[in-house]
């Protein structure tokens, strides 16, 4: 059945632009957390009770990446803000918040708002933490009830990883000794997290874990992707609700697709992270306008497609006959058993390949054996893609994985006087064999030769 | 907005279906942005020209993106207070004393700084361009996730778009909290999107189909070893004048294709490599190239180009250091049991055949020290090669000491042993083979016969 594309105002494409892809990246909450409601209740009793009763509660919320543990706490939050009493939040992320001093910093900015900080942030951290506490009581007049404060704690395993965890140890302090009312709600994925406190935090911690699972089927993962991309005339804006029910038929279309819910399984099969799910069907929302309302079909495909292709075959789709080359020499280095090589004796199994064979191109005539400095160039620019990667001297990798993290030292003057000129110095090749295979395999214009040293 | 893409689409042939993408992804002003882009490809496929040329036209006030560069901002702080400052408009001057909008250097500063400043432009998209963003993975693990999330963190709506011809794989933070951005490939450019481009790059007074005939002969030669169009776009700007020169002294017309190759014959072998690889660099060759034409002859014009490239070889030390290199070649790559065999003066017994000679052999062609690269050495063993391959007596001892003091210095030797050690220093010799043969031949002295088992 041919589509026919219903025609539509530019305000309506416009809202249901903004809500679908507000939701899609993120931006906007999704209307109803699927499977997620015994731990929003959770939450929300242990803040209720905090701001209700002037208890002091703590609550780490686990669960693994793209699962929701934001989204439910955010929900709890507004759940609790329509009536309850005045209360503080003060929310903190360890990806942030790198040491105790910035994260206190942090907590008297949104805590007092006052520009003058630095009177405040003197001593040690307790001490600095009571004092900001103590400021707070005193703001809101002498006889008055405090108001609760609620932390909450994003990326709680990073912040574990403060020296002396004194951050934690203060807010779990005061959470126990009830001067203050509050309440410590530590967001994080690993699962071990508890062990990482050191034993004064984790007495004063009441141990209470709210697990939050990823979806627990299939069913309940595709109703993510569809609760997000559904248009809800009342809600998301002004929108013509024929409008808003083709375009919602046209969801349930793009769900029903065969590759799209291949996909939707083989995510829920890796990993279930609802980010990932939701970021495939963007594009082909973008590309909505006031000539063509719906999303495409063959626009969600496409973008499944690219999805699943490996970038570095794409990358390498296109280097020259003289980089294949090389690749072919590393790879047979490899097979011969050599686990460790250097530009010197790929060049030197390049010409001893090119001068047993005549090697004919495409365009006529023969291909040469290039000159060492030529090949050393076409070498430098495989290692600029990262295809190639300097093996490090063993006691170099035993320093620590972060010196070792993606610097390509290769091309760098490096300090290191000991180490040997760049072409000696010791490289590795990122594909394996069969890469290598499908990577001559895929493309067109390599020599017969070329390609039989490639698949032996 | 399709004037716009249509716009870019003649700006960079080739690269309308990228510019599609990435104006369908951006939208109207108020339509949200992806939390990240991520711009790959190999290089010298535009990547940088368009997204700059996009942003400049998108963004008709200037201030809604920030474009910085990876190499540039080398610590956090400086990356912080450049997007700030082309957010706020704030152009440092004297009279503010060259200050930046705002002084910030962490991340907590940075998330309030962008929270204040963005806070009353709520609706608008605000961008950060990052160019060779691969190097972002070094300045502290953080400091990528921070700026995908950014957008989560300020309350605001701010967008990433990252270039680099890395792929995201390698990018990815082991903790994992970075979600991941939704790409935008770069492809090569194929023959036709190539000469459509150089073509453009014709002299006004030439006529473009002669000057895309010369442009396509190249590249069928070229492209073997270089797909990168800029290397192209250099190599036809540095011979195309040669090739044409013959046409304006008379010796050959328009037309006659194979008459004007011949003629430019000795400026394609000769020079093509020497270009390519830089060691002509372009002012040079368009200063004191000899011009092609019949009259002057081809060993003339390979001279000319030759004695151009020359300059590196030149290593004009004295007689006394140039055996002491040789020496140190000879101990960085010899092995030391056969140093009794090649350099004692006496007649050494010959070493009996032992029956794995041939397997030895076999196995030494992989793991030839040529390949391995040098072997560090005591300054003892070098000395005592340079004596015994100098024919003559050497007069003072000091002499020599002072000139293993500079070759050290000139980097031709690396000291390997630690720097404070005065007595048992150990060094590597840095000198190439194709140098090594040059400078034994300048004191007529056959190296070759040294070497052990050097292909």
């Amino acid at each position: 059945m041919p589509a026919r594309q219903p025609s539509a105002t530019d305000a309506d494409v416009r809202s249901i632009k903004r809500a679908v892809l507000g939701r899609l990246y993120g931006r906007a909450p999704l209307p109803t957390l699927v499977g997620l409601d015994a731990a929003v209740d959770a939450v929300h009793t242990l803040l209720r009770q905090t701001v209700a009763s002037s208890e002091g509660n703590t609550a780490l919320v686990v669960g693994p990446r793209g699962s929701g543990k934001t989204a439910v706490v955010e929900r709890a939050l507004a759940r609790l803000g329509e009536h309850s009493g005045a209360h503080h939040v003060v929310r903190l992320s360890g990806f942030v918040h790198t040491s105790d001093r910035l994260a206190l910093r942090d907590i008297a900015r949104q805590l007092l708002a006052t520009q003058d900080l630095e009177h405040v942030l003197v001593g040690s951290f307790a001490d600095a933490f009571a004092y900001i506490l103590g400021l707070l009581r005193t703001s809101r007049g002498a006889g008055g009830p405090v108001a609760p404060v609620l932390f909450v704690l994003e990326e709680f395993d990073l912040l574990a990883q403060h020296p002396k965890q004194a951050l934690l140890y203060a807010l779990f302090d005061v959470a126990q000794s009830q001067q203050t009312p509050v309440a410590v709600l530590g967001l994080t994925a690993r699962i071990d997290a508890v062990d990482l406190l050191e034993k004064r935090v984790k007495s004063r911690f009441s141990h209470r874990q709210i697990f939050v699972h990823g979806a627990a089927s299939l069913e309940d993962f595709a109703q993510i992707a569809a609760c997000a991309l559904r248009v809800d005339a009342a809600r998301d804006g002004p929108v013509a609700d024929a409008l808003a029910l083709q375009f919602n038929r046209r969801v349930a279309d793009i769900l029903a697709a065969a590759p799209v819910a291949q996909h939707v399984a083989s995510l829920f099969e890796f990993g279930k992270d609802a980010r990932q799910l939701l970021r495939v069907f963007a594009p082909a929302v973008a590309r909505i306008s006031a000539a063509a309302p719906l999303p495409d079909v063959a626009a969600v495909e496409a973008s499944v497609a690219m999805d699943a292709a490996s970038a570095k075959m794409q990358v390498l789709a296109a280097v020259s006959l003289l980089e294949l080359c090389l690749v072919a020499a590393m790879k047979s280095l490899v097979q011969a058993g050599c686990c460790r090589y250097n530009f010197e004796m790929v060049y030197s199994e390049y010409k001893t390949f090119m001068s047993r064979h005549m090697v004919a191109v495409a365009a006529g005539g023969v291909m040469r054996i290039y000159k060492k400095p030529v090949a050393l160039k076409a070498f430098e620019a495989l290692v600029e893609l990262e295809i190639v990667r300097p093996v490090l001297p063993l006691a170099a990798a035993a320093e620590g994985p972060a010196t070792a993290h993606a610097r390509n030292d290769l091309l760098a003057g490096s300090a290191a006087a000991a180490r040997a000129p760049k072409e000696f110095r010791m490289v590795q090749l990122m594909l394996d064999p069969g890469q290598v295979v499908e990577l001559v395999a895929a493309r067109a214009d390599v020599p017969t030769v070329i390609r039989r040293w490639v698949q032996q | 907005m399709s004037s716009l893409a249509a716009d870019l689409g003649d700006r960079f042939p080739g690269r309308e279906e990228q510019v599609d993408q990435l104006l369908t992804l951006l939208g109207d002003e108020h339509d949200p942005a992806p939390p990240c882009l991520f711009a790959y490809g190999p290089s010298a496929t535009g990547k940088t020209a368009v997204i700059r040329e996009l942003f400049a036209k998108y963004d008709t006030e200037g201030r809604h993106h920030a474009y910085v560069s990876g190499v540039e901002c080398f610590t956090p702080r400086l990356l912080f207070e450049r997007v700030l400052n082309a957010w706020a408009g704030h152009v440092p001057s004297l009279e503010s004393r060259f200050a930046n909008y705002a002084r910030c250097e962490n991340a907590v500063d940075f998330v309030n700084c962008v929270r204040d400043l963005l806070c009353d432009r709520q609706d608008e998209t605000h961008y950060i361009v990052i160019d060779q963003a691969e190097r972002l993975r070094d300045r502290g693990p953080m400091l990528l996730t921070l700026l995908l999330r950014l957008s989560e963190l300020a309350g605001a709506s701010i967008s990433t778009v990252l270039i680099s011809n890395v792929v995201w794989d390698k990018f990815r933070p082991r903790h994992g909290g970075a979600p991941d951005p939704i790409p935008v490939f770069f492809s090569s450019y194929t023959k036709q999107q190539m000469l459509a481009i150089i073509e453009r790059d014709c002299p006004e007074d030439e006529p473009p189909k002669f000057f895309l005939t010369f442009v396509d002969a190249i590249y069928e030669v070229f492209h073997r070893n270089c797909a990168d169009l800029n290397e192209l776009r250099h190599l036809v700007a540095m011979l195309y004048p040669k090739f044409v020169q013959p046409v304006f002294e008379g010796q050959a017309t328009r037309s006659e294709f194979t008459r004007l190759f011949k003629l430019c014959q000795p400026y394609f072998s000769a020079a093509s490599e020497r270009l390519y690889l830089r060691e002509i660099s372009t002012s040079e060759w368009q200063k004191y190239s000899a011009v092609a034409s019949a009259a002057t002859a081809p060993e003339d014009v390979t001279r000319s180009i030759y004695q151009m490239a020359e300059s590196s070889e030149g290593l004009d030390l004295p007689y006394y250091t140039k055996f002491l290199l040789i020496a140190a070649f000879l101990a960085s790559y010899n092995p030391t049991r056969l140093d009794a065999q090649y350099f004692s003066r006496a007649k050494a017994p010959t070493k009996r055949r032992t029956k794995g000679a041939a397997a030895q052999n076999a196995q030494d062609a992989k793991d030839r020290q040529q390949l391995l690269g040098p072997k560090s050495f005591g300054i003892e063993r070098m000395l005592a090669i340079f004596y015994s391959i100098i024919v003559e007596p050497v007069d003072s001892s000091v002499d020599v000491q002072i000139q293993i003091a500079s070759l050290v210095t000139l980097r031709l030797l690396t000291k390997t042993s630690a720097g404070d050690r005065l007595d048992g220093i150990k060094c590597k010799c840095n000198v190439s083979l194709e140098s090594i043969r040059a400078i034994s031949q300048s004191v007529r002295f056959d190296v070759e016969r040294y070497l052990y088992n050097f292909a």
